[in-house]
């Protein structure tokens, strides 16, 4: 346990010394939050769609840029580049495990993407006005589903990493899963929009989990039974990824240690 | 009309202070400071067409910086460097047909492409012509045997490889005037005394040569000037057989004896040598000056007063001359 | 010209080893376009227009800013290693040879993802062309070749400007150059949706306006200020003169590496 608490702490550290690249790296889910306020800022203006009214989305649209922002720095690029380089080789002499190691890691950088979350959050309301809280039990799931996205999130980048195992290339993997999650967790639009079939397939994906759920239950969209079983579905896919990423290591290590890199 | 000027040139890196650990970053945050790094130092130095000179100092003593400045990487903060009467910045294209430059400790080659790659590109930026770019490359063979790494890719080349390789690409335009930086660094000897053969090569063709290194074995042999930089400032600028004359008048006799030399008689007998006694029973050093007296008087003398079993001349090498200037033993006019 | 392309060509033959890699990076390219016409797809299937711009019309914004960013990765992918370079002082050999310091810097990488972003955005202009009522006449084909040049030209320069800014900023990552180029992602969307500040930063301070909205707005003749889109070849070349300023200045600051 040290050892892991030793490990976030440097990351939480190296926050500190990159905080300008960080802020800079944040600049891409900031952006998208801008355009989409105006977006549905026009359209939302006169009437309501599907059950958003303007205040609605855009509570939605900053639940989704607080997900957004969640273990989104450091981690990814820096396991990427030690397994490129190989200089994963020394990771795997430490007395660590590697999976829970660059948990750690990510849970390190937590604290300066919350405080850019209260700041971009804090803005935004002040600007555009205040949104409205949901009732106790939905806000206390609301808590719950945001804590279950970030083993979740760190699952997804977590797996998706270590396909630089088998690729040079952790650029196109990159882009590729933010352009998956973009879409699927509903963080560009949100699910109900999607023609039928898509949204029920990006409602029981992993990736809903990354916005659409903490979201809806933000917003009181779903609530009592729904809410539970959304709430249910990201907690079980945190178990599945959990696991599965393990299988994944394994198979990673074999080509590693086989192919020596 | 000197091909390489520059006067009075000097460079100023300015460093931010930084605290260490996390505290260190937090204050640094608040309050920035700097700290300024004189690199280099007023350096005046002229160099004529076809002179070879060694730029020698201690690590970071500026040699690296200099060459920097007068190829035009770096901008002077003070001061100016001419090229054949040109301004490297500001006439930098025509400036780089005249030049070419070698980095021991960085590449120019491209690290995804065979060497022979590498250098048919390079022979397009300058634009060599065919015929001209093929006699280069056979010259290199020779001396550098080039052939066997040409289809070499970048990444792939061994130290020695890359050195030789390294040394083609900054060369293949056929320069003027050739900087060449730490060009032995890391390599093994026998490496070296190739790369070595080929420096002289160039000098004989009337290639304008800089060299700079901390192996003294680079330069001995190959250039008849001296230059010498510490912290910044040329402290000495002049010939290097005349460092050796000048400087390396000393000269030290080990000498073996059957019995105990008496001392005070061998100081009466050579007056202004000096005598210590070594670690080993009946062993003795003599120093003296080579113009005062010569090896064999001092064994003559020493022969009268006891046996001598065994001795030996040691003369000092320009490396133990320089090493000396750099610990501040010896001073050298300017 | 030539020796710039024979530059880039002799990475490309490196890169074809890698053949899996860019297929991967080609395919994450379309994908992120892909995702791109659902969402709009998705969003105008209920709205018939977002202020006075439809489908077609955005469509194309979002396929003049892919376009341009496919030619700056295709052919000045370098540009993005330019922080790396300076931090590892690797721009001393490029500053010795006789051939300008950006195009060697720009041309020593080849995105070729760009080509699929030049594919993709090329077919969303052109199914956003089809859809419209332009009247075509010579004259207008000239022009819109310019604009979409000119377009061009104002992605490419403001991705020099902004990685030149390293050469003050010391990072080894063009983190700023990059978030420069997000916030270009903003005039994928009609600028008229904006509030006034953002207006001006996209029109004026880093203009990514007049990569796609301006001369769209122009050439469809549709929005309260469509003379604007003539001014795009004006903007490229200021543009162009301002990021050939800040590198040229950039570059004398440039302190090597090793010391």
């Amino acid at each position: 346990m040290r050892g892991y608490r030793a490990l976030a702490r440097a990351t939480a550290r190296a926050a500190l010394a990159y905080r300008f690249s960080l802020l800079l790296g944040m600049v891409a889910v900031l952006v998208q939050l801008v355009a989409l306020l105006a977006v549905w800022h026009v359209i939302l203006e006169q009437s309501p769609m599907n059950g958003f009214t303007w205040p609605q989305m855009r509570a939605y649209l900053l639940v989704a840029f607080a997900a957004g922002t969640v273990v989104s720095i450091l981690g990814d690029f820096r396991m990427a580049f030690r397994i490129l380089d190989g200089d994963v080789a020394l990771d795997l002499v430490k007395p660590v495990d590697y999976q829970k190691a660059r948990l750690a890691e990510s849970l390190g950088g937590l604290w300066i993407e919350l405080a850019l979350i209260s700041l971009v959050v804090g803005v935004t309301l002040a600007v555009t006005g205040g949104v409205d809280l949901p009732p106790g039990p939905g806000l206390a799931l609301f808590a719950a589903s945001m804590l279950i996205l970030v083993p979740l999130k760190f699952l997804i980048v977590y797996v998706s990493t270590l396909a630089c195992f088998w690729t040079q290339n952790f650029m196109g993997v990159q882009w590729a899963r933010l352009a998956v999650v973009n879409l699927f967790s509903g963080a560009l639009i949100p699910l109900v929009f999607l023609p039928g079939w898509l949204a029920t397939v990006a409602q029981w994906s992993p990736f809903a989990g990354l916005t659409s759920t903490p979201a809806l239950i933000f917003l009181g969209q779903v609530d009592g039974r729904e809410a539970l079983q959304l709430v249910a579905v990201q907690l079980g896919w945190v178990l599945v990824l959990w696991f599965g990423a393990r299988l994944v290591w394994r198979a990673a290590l074999r080509r590693l240690t086989v192919n020596g890199g | 009309m000197p091909i390489v000027e520059a006067r009075g040139l000097t460079k100023v890196f300015r460093r931010p202070d930084k605290g260490s650990g996390l505290g260190g970053a937090v204050k640094h945050l608040f309050a920035r400071r700097y700290s300024d790094k004189v690199a280099v130092d007023h350096v005046d130095l002229s160099i004529e067409a076809g002179e070879a000179v060694a730029y020698v100092g201690p690590n970071g003593a500026g040699k690296s910086t200099t060459v920097k400045l007068l190829s035009g990487i770096l901008v002077p903060t003070s001061g100016e460097v001419r090229i054949n009467g040109l301004h490297p910045q500001r006439d930098r294209n025509t400036v780089a047909y005249q030049i070419g430059v070698l980095f021991g400790q960085r590449t120019q080659l491209w690290w995804d492409l065979p060497v022979s790659e590498s250098l048919a590109v390079l022979r397009d930026i300058y634009g060599v012509d065919h015929a001209t770019y093929r006699k280069r490359l056979a010259r290199f063979d020779e001396v550098l045997e080039l052939g066997e790494i040409l289809p070499v890719i970048g990444r792939k080349l061994s130290l020695g490889q890359r050195m030789r390789a390294d040394l083609a690409a900054a060369l293949v335009h056929g320069p003027q005037v050739v900087y060449l930086d730490e060009p032995t660094i890391g390599l093994d000897l026998a490496v070296k005394d190739r790369v070595r053969e080929f420096f002289r090569s160039l000098r004989d063709e009337g290639t304008t040569v800089m060299l700079t290194s901390h192996d003294l074995a680079d330069i001995e042999g190959f250039c008849r000037r001296l230059v010498i930089i510490d912290q910044g400032r040329i402290i000495f600028d002049g010939d290097l057989e005349g460092v050796k004359d000048t400087f390396a008048r000393e000269r030290i006799l080990h000498v073996e004896t059957a019995r105990p030399l008496p001392l005070e008689a061998v100081r009466a007998a050579l007056p202004g040598a000096e005598i210590n006694i070594e670690e080993t029973p009946l062993r003795y050093a003599v120093r003296f000056d080579r113009f005062v007296m010569t090896a064999g008087q001092v064994v003559t003398v020493l022969a009268t007063l006891t046996e001598l079993v065994d001795f030996r001349v040691d003369e000092p090498s320009i490396e133990d001359v320089i090493r000396r200037v750099y610990s501040g033993d010896l001073v050298l006019p300017r | 010209m030539r020796l710039y392309l024979r530059l880039l060509g002799a990475h490309f033959r490196s890169m074809m080893e890698y053949e899996t890699d860019f297929l991967i990076l080609a395919a994450a390219t379309v994908l992120m376009q892909v995702v791109n016409i659902v969402f709009l797809s998705a969003l105008f299937a209920k709205v018939p227009v977002l202020n006075g711009w439809t489908f077609w019309s955005v469509l194309m914004m979002f396929g003049a800013v892919a376009l341009a960013e496919g030619v700056g990765s295709l052919f000045f992918d370098g540009m993005w290693s330019l922080a790396w370079q300076i931090n590892r002082g690797e721009l001393d050999y490029f500053l010795v040879r006789p051939y300008p310091v950006a195009l060697q810097v720009s041309s020593a990488a080849l995105g070729i993802n760009g080509l699929s972003n030049i594919v993709t955005g090329g077919l969303m202009i052109a199914a956003g062309l089809a859809h419209s009522a332009v009247d075509w006449t010579p004259w207008r084909v000239a022009l819109a070749v310019l604009l979409l040049l000119s377009s061009v030209v104002i992605k490419v320069s403001i991705n020099l400007a902004t990685n030149a800014v390293c050469f003050w900023l010391n990072s080894p990552s063009p983190m700023f150059a990059f978030a420069m180029h997000q916030v270009g992602d903003l005039a994928r969307f009609p600028l008229s949706i904006y509030p006034v500040a953002l207006k001006a930063v996209l029109g004026v301070v880093l203009p990514f306006a007049f990569i796609s909205f301006f001369p769209i707005a122009y050439l469809l003749d549709t929005g309260s200020s469509q003379w604007v889109g003539l001014l795009t070849p004006v903007a490229a070349v200021y543009c162009a003169a301002v990021a050939a300023l800040i590198f040229r200045r950039g570059l004398r600051r440039y302190e090597s590496a090793g010391n």
